[in-house]
């Protein structure tokens, strides 16, 4: 485990050092942004002075580089917090949001996905594949802007602004996530069901299936203790990427449902040009990457043993 | 009804209720579409962060809702003959969030941060000589401020007064960290900073001491007194969830709603909206050193293709006045003569510019998706140019990238837009200058610059006037810029929101505001 980590540390510096030069490459920079339509070339250069952006682009990335290592990611232009803490709070938002949708949508995906395949080419086999392939066509932003004009402002059962966290109150916090985390199930509901089918059909043509059913092994435990296993450990790796990919900020869900997360921050940093908060959130994004597909790594051996961990 | 009782039961037994309120009933909830920046006055700012900071803190003076400039935490202003020292006797009832009273060493302390280059004040330049020089801040006595200037200036007491330079707000020492750096404001405002939970809402808290002057309210003067114990702006980035919230219920307050979803927030019951001109600017720069738009026919030729009533009203769903002058409409010194607007004329566009050499070759008009204004009057700009033979090809930009080319002067054409200005003279500075030392300037015109900065010194508003008008004159000859109009800020309150306003600045004012649910 401790090698696979050392063997990230590259990926991880490719990542700050392409983050760090292509954002500085990218036209528009934030003293621009600050000074808007008043900016004159005296107050641009005294803010890029401010903010360290005078010095060449080697030495602030060393500079950066330095103090990440160190653990401090610096402090944001637009609103001079502390980096590091402003991920993590940020975090903690995307995090309970995504752990709890792509829960959920594994508990409803994978039985469906099972039961198209065991009942391959029937009318349940179509109703299921085609749900699933609605439900991944929708827009999410759409999906949840039904949801709020539903749910929000038609039947009025839940706020539709704002946030607090599960340690601040429970039940409001379930208030206030329980859209955006229905909006985000129904859409990997559908990714999910696809690949559990595909996996679970192809499983289900095995040799040791047709020998457990000739055992006459009754159909739910064929299902769920010989088929299950081996068909799981393909969905675990989408899963995995998944998470991965939504941990690493689900913006638009924010932005619509106003949930002060990760990839809220990112947006809005880069259209600000917040250079020291687009640093370190793309360098989170790539550690909680890592860290993702290795926990997938270590689990793959559970479900499929001809895999081993090493 | 069968399914929505099942459903209330399925959400009853999930834990769900109907909607929950999220802030006490005397409290008034208004909408910011992104959160603040800092709470340090005119240093690291917005629009956003203005609005809501001009509740916290006052200055010496403030705007008037037309624009004029009127005393603040200075009982009255008096100046000098000569128009080099002002004297501002304070307010004797003005205390701070603190308890402490208002003193002129107060005053005295708070310029003395603005006037130092490392606070990074946003309108130090101007009082360190782009405008005028501020000299000396005087405390004669504990009630009694004096301030003297290099050479006089019509701007001074405006500078003082812009909402951009944080109205050059008097905070009180507590303020600051020990090492000078700003901590959090301790003002004079009628509210005090409550709890900011970054990127979810901002909360101000009614300040029970405060001195509110008599009368009515009146821009950001006049009487403030705060009616709620607490005004909570809510962080909603998205315009559609903002409207859901607050027909929902969970807003009180939609300051900056959409023109398209008047009509069906118009039929409504209980909905009032509340709509006021801004003094903002859309507008068409032209790049005059270019090589095609050099030609000052050709810029005239661009000028008389546009019908500028018809692309106004199409991009602003008649909600505004077309205006070609930039001084806005709502100002007192926007003249009638600044109101006609010329009548489109293909012909003469098309023999002027095949006069200018035009053959046909791309113009190009950068402009951004997002302010959707910028980008409606590109393309209709593009279409109405076509019919005069005029080739215009858009370059649609992230607002960032097309901030640094207007920065640069690197554009052949650009849908612009500047934010409030609130006296004529910066009216016209904001596109009048050298292109040499500022390249974002498109109207290089050394005598117009004389002109600029003599209405500037000019305190007679006559004669101001009378400057305005000598400029309007030669910016339709010299055509570097196509003013088309300031926007209207729209606002929607619901029943139980009584006395809110809305006026030249688009951003929110809570003080005389009351909540009856």
């Amino acid at each position: 485990m401790l090698k696979r980590l050392l063997v990230a540390l590259p990926t991880l510096l490719l990542v700050a050092a392409s983050v760090f030069f292509l954002m500085r490459l990218i036209p528009g920079d934030p003293a621009t942004i600050i000074l808007g339509d008043a900016a004159t070339p005296d107050s641009v250069a005294d803010l890029r002075l401010a903010y360290g952006l005078d010095r060449p682009v080697l030495v602030q990335f060393a500079l950066w580089i330095e103090r990440a290592v160190g653990g401090d990611l610096g402090r944001s232009i637009t609103s001079g917090e502390a980096v590091g803490p402003l991920i993590l709070q940020r975090f903690q938002v995307t995090a309970a949001i995504v752990c709890a949708s792509v829960g959920l949508a594994v508990l409803i995906a994978v039985p469906l996905g099972m039961l198209a395949a065991w009942r391959q080419n029937s009318w349940g086999d179509v109703a299921i594949v085609a749900a699933a392939t609605f439900l991944l066509s929708i827009p999410s932003f759409w999906l949840g802007l039904i949801f709020l004009l539903v749910f929000g402002l038609w039947l009025g059962w839940v706020p539709v602004v704002g946030y607090v966290t599960f340690a601040e109150d429970f039940r409001g916090a379930l208030h206030y996530i329980a859209l955006p985390v229905a909006t985000l199930a129904l859409i990997e509901t559908g990714v999910l069901i696809r690949m559990a089918r595909a996996s679970t059909v192809e499983v289900l043509r095995l040799d040791y299936i047709a020998h457990a059913r000739a055992k006459g092994v009754p159909e739910w435990r064929v299902l769920a203790r010989h088929a299950f296993p081996n068909a799981f450990a393909p969905t675990l790796t989408l899963i995995g990427l998944i998470m991965g990919s939504l941990l690493g900020g689900i913006a638009v869900i924010e932005t619509v449902f106003t949930l002060p997360g990760l990839g809220r921050l990112l947006v809005e940093a880069i259209f600000a040009r917040d250079y020291p908060v687009i640093q370190g959130v793309m360098l989170f994004i790539a550690v909680i990457y890592v860290m993702v597909n290795l926990v997938v790594d270590l689990l793959y051996p559970v479900f499929d043993p001809r895999v081993t961990a090493g | 009804m069968r399914l929505r009782a099942s459903l209330l039961a399925l959400a009853a037994s999930l834990g769900f209720s109907m909607a929950t309120p999220v802030a006490a009933q005397d409290s008034l909830r208004i909408r910011l579409n992104a959160d603040i920046r800092s709470t340090d006055p005119g240093v690291n700012r917005d629009a956003n962060t203005d609005g809501l900071m001009w509740h916290v803190l006052e200055g010496l003076v403030a705007l008037r809702g037309d624009a004029t400039i009127a005393p603040m935490l200075a009982e009255r202003v008096d100046v000098s003959a000569d128009g080099l020292t002002y004297t501002f006797p304070l307010r004797r009832d003005v205390r701070f969030h603190n308890g402490q009273s208002l003193t002129s060493a107060d005053v005295a302390f708070a310029m003395e941060r603005y006037r130092k280059r490392e606070t990074n004040w946003r309108c130090r330049g101007d009082l360190d000589g782009a405008v005028t020089r501020l000299t000396a801040v005087e405390t004669p006595d504990p009630h009694t401020v004096v301030m003297r200037l290099e050479r006089p200036s019509a701007l001074f007491l405006t500078i003082l007064a812009r909402t951009d330079c944080g109205q050059a707000g008097i905070f009180h020492r507590d303020s600051l960290n020990a090492d000078g750096s700003w901590r959090a404001p301790v003002g004079t405002g009628p509210f005090r900073l409550g709890e900011w939970r970054r990127g979810q809402f901002v909360e101000l808290e009614r300040f029970a001491e405060y001195a509110a002057l008599p009368g009515a309210p009146d821009g950001l003067a006049g009487n403030k007194a705060p009616l709620v114990e607490r005004v909570r702006y809510t962080i909603i980035p998205d315009d559609a969830a903002a409207r859901a919230a607050l027909l929902a219920g969970n807003i009180d307050v939609l300051p900056d709603a959409r023109t398209r979803d008047l009509p069906d927030l118009r039929a409504r019951p209980g909905i009032s909206v509340h709509s006021s001109p801004s003094f903002d600017l859309q507008i068409i720069l032209m790049q005059t050193t270019d090589p095609v738009l050099r030609d000052v026919r050709m810029r005239r030729a661009i000028a008389l293709a546009l019908d500028v009533p018809e692309l106004v009203r199409a991009v602003t769903e008649g909600s505004s006045r077309p205006s070609r002058a930039p001084i806005p409409v709502g100002s007192a010194f926007h003249t009638p003569a600044m109101s006609e607007v010329p009548a489109r004329d293909l012909a003469a566009a098309r023999r002027l510019a095949q006069e200018a050499g035009y053959r046909g070759q791309p113009i190009r008009i950068v402009t951004t998706r997002r302010y959707e204004a910028f980008f409606e009057i590109a393309v209709l700009a593009q279409g109405m140019l076509r019919e005069a033979g005029i080739n215009l090809e858009l370059e649609v930009l992230e607002w960032a990238t097309q901030l640094q080319r207007y920065t640069r002067g690197d554009y052949q054409m650009m849908a612009f837009g500047f934010s409030a200005r609130l006296d004529p003279s910066l009216s016209f500075e904001m596109f009048t200058g050298p292109k040499a030392t500022e390249p974002r300037k498109a109207w290089d015109n050394p005598e117009m610059q004389a002109l600029l900065e003599a209405s500037m010194r000019e305190t007679d508003p006559a004669r101001r006037r009378a400057t305005f008008e000598a400029m309007f004159g030669q910016l339709m000859q010299d055509v570097p810029v196509i003013a088309l109009y300031s926007s209207v800020t729209h606002a929607v309150t619901p029943a139980h929101v009584q006395g809110y306003r809305t006026w030249a600045v688009d951003a929110p004012r809570a003080w005389g505001v009351r909540v009856q649910r």
